[in-house]
């Protein structure tokens, strides 16, 4: 093994001195990928000069919190309290529905194979194909521009995901374990409310993070089915920029708000940030 | 001990236990055929009758939306647009992500932090990425043109977002920006979880580097790196959020892809048959992939 | 206390017939092994008694009363898994006490009896440990007390040993024969490994694609197999089959061997092949029915075979020689005290009295 080691001549190498190489690359690496994202926080901390000023300022003389006082004071955080609420119901709801699903796709295989590529297949139609007949069924409903409306295509939307997900999360639970449980004396409920569940519970976690990092995002629908009164935090963004004028100090304050929810949720994820982003395809 | 005092009720016990299977998962079946499936058959019966805003034309009108299709430019330079962008976007995220993996795939110093910082911009909204990237290729106040102004040695004023040579470049930077992260994630994983002891052996038996790397890991990873190519090259098929941000499809048409155009048909000209047909044909186009893609993944597990 | 029983039992996966009409009764307080190899439906047999299959035709009887229909909660069993399936979020001690606590034991009782059990299995110390903190082992003597602690009609065992390395193995096969003997409860116990079969069993169910091949005593089984499935299943190494034909000899009979030896059926098993001269069979000798002929005596009821060693393998207690009748390989277990080379001419005596003799036909004992 040791003399494989030393022979070995990798692209980029063990020594001392090829580590530090490699952690200098890393860290330009790292640098280029967050620099967009510290420009529009310092960007959402400027003063109105300071984002008009040429050459651009790299790092504002204060910290100036007078844009997301704006957003407060004319209501516009309006739209970060409709996504929390639209992404929150919607992922409870879609996680109850999608992994009783889920447990009947893995340990029954119900409906076979192509039940299970049918529900997934939905998740790959683009919005855009689907959202002007349930336009028209939301028109019919007086659910334009509705919370329930919202949450109701959401829970939809992420069903799938949900359901793909939880699949993999019990079918990596042995099924002797929730066997045993039954022959302890367990119904079948009781067997998933005190073994399965217990068990899957970090797996339904990650699961319903995405799900809610997903509604949270989500823009195409909520562009065209709201209006006014559920604006969620992507659309209000979009919102301003005008035809004249483009309100830079909002659109960043309004993105750092709408994204910091996201930071702490990944933060949690760190080892099932990659089983949930390939759809279960790596297990990490 | 009571096993002679069977309960009555028992078989009945048994029966949810049979049919527990089609309880459970009916109510999601129920969701998925109305939010999934109406919509389609709604779609494919609306393009076969003449609905705009002036009119609610039920009337049978066959094949002419479908027909129209293939005479209208826009809608092919809609594909061109989106597959133009595919085609860039995708290699150069699989490329970069594969580097980055094999920087990341042996011991690193707080490896652990840099992968948690690094999957930042994949899982911020493409709304906000799109919006960030305008803030960058502003070309007044935006840092972009000021960094190539260092290296140019004179101010420079691109226009990124207005110019049509410079817009595809700025969409694409952000695509890459957005999802190299999520190809960087993924591949390592698949290399992290190959056997050292097949690279180690083709060591002991005088390989090179790249020989190793194409002979031995790549083929490993690969129905990995297929997956995530398709999951990828789906959602770029799709893609809308980052360019409605950064361009809304402008100037003129030039950036807008299949989404847009199917959204500018349908919401701002109400030509609702029409974009039903247009919606109809993407379907049909995707459900091939998609259908060939999901056996792949299913496979996979 | 339970005695249970099988009639007719069938089980379908789609298209694949698992079991084939079992009937089967399994004696109260006995300890019963189904044994065979993979796939001859055994474990489904298992779970259908345990309630976690259902039943597709026949029925299954405890005490008299059908229980198909009954859910595994009520049937009162309980199961120790061959993946030991225990729960990885509990505790040891909750573990056990889990199917306790189930059944609305008293607190104060659970306490009791779990100590009990792991007292029983060497395993108090562990209680308070996670089942991840445990080797294969610890987790297989956990999987044990979760099953002991119940008072149940019926203890099921589902290849319990086969995930542990040979020594712990031989331990805790003892160990489980000594519980049985304590408790004194109805044990059914299924495995692939014939070993574990014969020293546990009262009683052995031999299956073969879902059909019994044979039941009985396991020294019944091995001294009288009726057919060669069982024959050559049970005894390690197994037995050695050679074709042979029967022939009328010096006024008896004998078996006529591929090298032209001929082995003298003894008095007493001659009459019952006498209608069967000139036929031609399979004659089954174990290894332990061949001995070294040392003074070349004639000894009744045995047959001298002569033949050249080709290998040879101490294991201590016994050597294993092995050598070739005719086309066949045969394997005999000498005792130990004289080193045999290969290449070496050696004379055996075979155990006539013991040697099956087959129908090559029917595949059934003659």
């Amino acid at each position: 093994m040791s003399d494989a080691a030393i022979h070995r001549k990798p692209l980029f190498g063990r020594t001392r001195r090829r580590m530090t190489a490699r952690f200098a690359v890393a860290v330009l690496i790292l640098i280029i990928f967050l620099f967009p994202v510290y420009w529009l926080f310092i960007t959402s901390l400027k003063s109105a000069a300071e984002i008009f000023a040429r050459p651009p300022v790299w790092y504002p003389a204060e910290f100036n919190l007078r844009t997301f006082a704006v957003l407060f004071k004319d209501g516009d955080v309006w739209a970060i309290y409709n996504s929390l609420i639209i992404a929150s119901v919607s992922t409870v709801v879609a996680m109850v529905l999608g992994t009783a699903a889920a447990y009947s796709l893995a340990r029954f295989k119900t409906g076979g194979q192509n039940l299970a590529i049918w529900i997934i297949s939905q998740r790959m139609i683009p919005p855009i194909v689907i959202v002007f007949p349930v336009f028209l069924m939301f028109v019919w409903f007086g659910w334009i521009d509705s919370y329930v409306g919202l949450i109701l295509l959401y829970i939809a939307f992420n069903l799938p995901y949900v359901i793909w997900m939880m699949r993999g999360y019990i079918e990596d639970i042995p099924i002797e374990v929730e066997e045993s449980a039954l022959t302890d004396g367990c119904s079948r409920w009781q067997a998933l409310r005190k073994i399965v569940f217990p068990m899957a519970r970090t797996g339904i976690f990650a699961t319903a993070v995405f799900t809610f990092i997903f509604a949270w995002n989500e823009f195409v629908f909520a562009m065209i089915l709201t209006r006014t009164e559920v604006l969620t935090f992507p659309v209000l963004v979009t919102h301003y920029y005008g035809a004249q004028s483009t309100f830079w100090a909002k659109i960043a304050a309004l993105s750092v708000l709408g994204t910091l929810p996201v930071f702490f949720a990944v933060a949690t994820l760190q080892r099932f940030l990659v089983r949930g982003i390939s759809m279960g395809a790596v297990k990490g | 001990m009571t096993a002679t005092t069977m309960r009555v009720g028992q078989r009945a016990n048994l029966f949810a236990d049979r049919n527990f299977k089609w309880l459970v998962i009916a109510p999601s079946i129920i969701v998925l055929l109305v939010v999934g499936i109406y919509p389609l058959v709604y779609t494919g019966i609306v393009s076969f009758q003449q609905i705009t805003m002036m009119e609610e034309d039920t009337s049978w009108a066959g094949f002419m939306n479908y027909a129209a299709l293939f005479s209208d430019g826009r809608l092919w330079e809609s594909f061109g647009h989106t597959f133009l962008i595919l085609a860039i976007a995708l290699p150069i995220e699989l490329v970069l992500g594969l580097l980055m993996a094999q920087l990341f795939l042996e011991k690193l110093p707080g490896k652990q932090v840099f992968i948690a910082l690094l999957i930042i911009p994949t899982v911020i909204s493409p709304i906000v990425a799109g919006s960030t990237w305008r803030l960058m290729f502003d070309n007044q106040y935006g840092p972009v043109n000021q960094i190539i102004g260092w290296f140019a040695g004179e101010p420079t004023a691109i226009l990124w977002i207005t110019r049509p040579e410079w817009v595809y470049p700025a969409i694409l930077i952000c695509e890459v920006w957005q999802w190299t992260p999520f190809m960087f994630l993924i591949l390592l994983a698949a290399l992290s979880n190959v056997d050292r002891s097949l690279i180690e052996a083709a060591e002991i038996d005088g390989a090179s580097f790249w020989k190793i790397f194409f002979r031995i890991t790549l083929p490993v990873i690969r129905p990995v790196m297929v997956i995530a190519i398709l999951i990828r090259a789906l959602d770029l098929f799709r893609i809308f959020d980052i360019i409605w941000a950064m361009t809304k499809g402008g100037p003129g048409s030039i950036t807008e892809t299949i989404s847009i155009y199917t959204y500018i048909r349908a919401f701002k000209e109400f030509e609702t048959s029409y974009a039903g047909a247009i919606a109809f044909l993407v379907i049909i186009l995707l459900s091939v992939i998609v259908i060939f893609a999901l056996k792949r993944v299913e496979i996979a597990r | 206390m339970a005695g249970l029983r099988l009639r007719g039992v069938h089980k379908f996966y789609g298209k694949v017939h698992a079991v084939r009409g079992i009937d089967l009764e399994i004696p109260d307080q006995g300890f019963t092994v189904l044994v065979g190899p993979s796939g001859c439906g055994k474990s489904t047999l298992l779970r259908m008694i345990a309630g976690l299959e259902v039943v597709d035709e026949g029925t299954v009887e405890v005490d008299g009363a059908v229980v198909n229909d009954m859910r595994p909660k009520d049937r009162d069993v309980a199961m120790v898994f061959q993946n030991y399936a225990l729960y990885p979020h509990m505790s040891v001690f909750e573990n056990i006490a889990f199917g306790l606590r189930m059944r609305k034991v008293p607190n104060a009782e659970t306490r009791e009896r779990v100590h009990r059990a792991a007292e029983m299995l060497g395993i108090p110390e562990l209680l308070e440990r996670m089942p991840r903190q445990l080797s294969g082992g610890q987790r297989q003597h956990v999987a044990m007390g979760r099953a002991l602690v119940r008072d149940a009609k019926m203890y099921l065992f589902d290849e319990p040993l086969s995930n542990l390395d040979a020594q712990l193995r031989d331990e805790m096969r003892t160990e489980i024969k000594r519980l049985h003997q304590e408790l004194r409860t109805t044990m059914i116990y299924v495995t692939h490994d014939q070993v574990e079969a014969m020293t546990l069993a009262d009683r052995i169910v031999l299956l073969r694609d879902g059909v019994i091949e044979q039941e009985g005593d396991p020294l019944e089984l091995y001294e009288r197999p009726t057919n060669r499935f069982v024959a050559g299943f049970l005894g390690s190494p197994a037995m050695n089959f050679v074709p042979a034909r029967i022939e009328a000899e010096n006024g008896g009979l004998g078996v006529r061997l591929p090298d032209q030896t001929v082995l003298a059926l003894p008095e007493g098993r001659r009459s019952a092949y006498a209608d069967q001269v000139g036929k031609t069979i399979l004659i089954g000798m174990r290894p332990e029915h061949m001995h070294r002929d040392r003074e070349g005596e004639q000894r009744d009821g045995f047959g001298r075979i002569s033949v050249t060693v080709e290998i040879v393998e101490p294991m201590g207690a016994n050597t294993l020689i092995n050598f070739h009748l005719g086309e066949t390989s045969i394997l005999a277990r000498l005792d130990a005290y004289a080193a045999e080379q290969p290449g070496q001419k050696l004379d055996l005596l075979v155990d006539m009295n013991r040697a099956v003799l087959i129908d090559p036909e029917s595949q059934r004992v003659i």
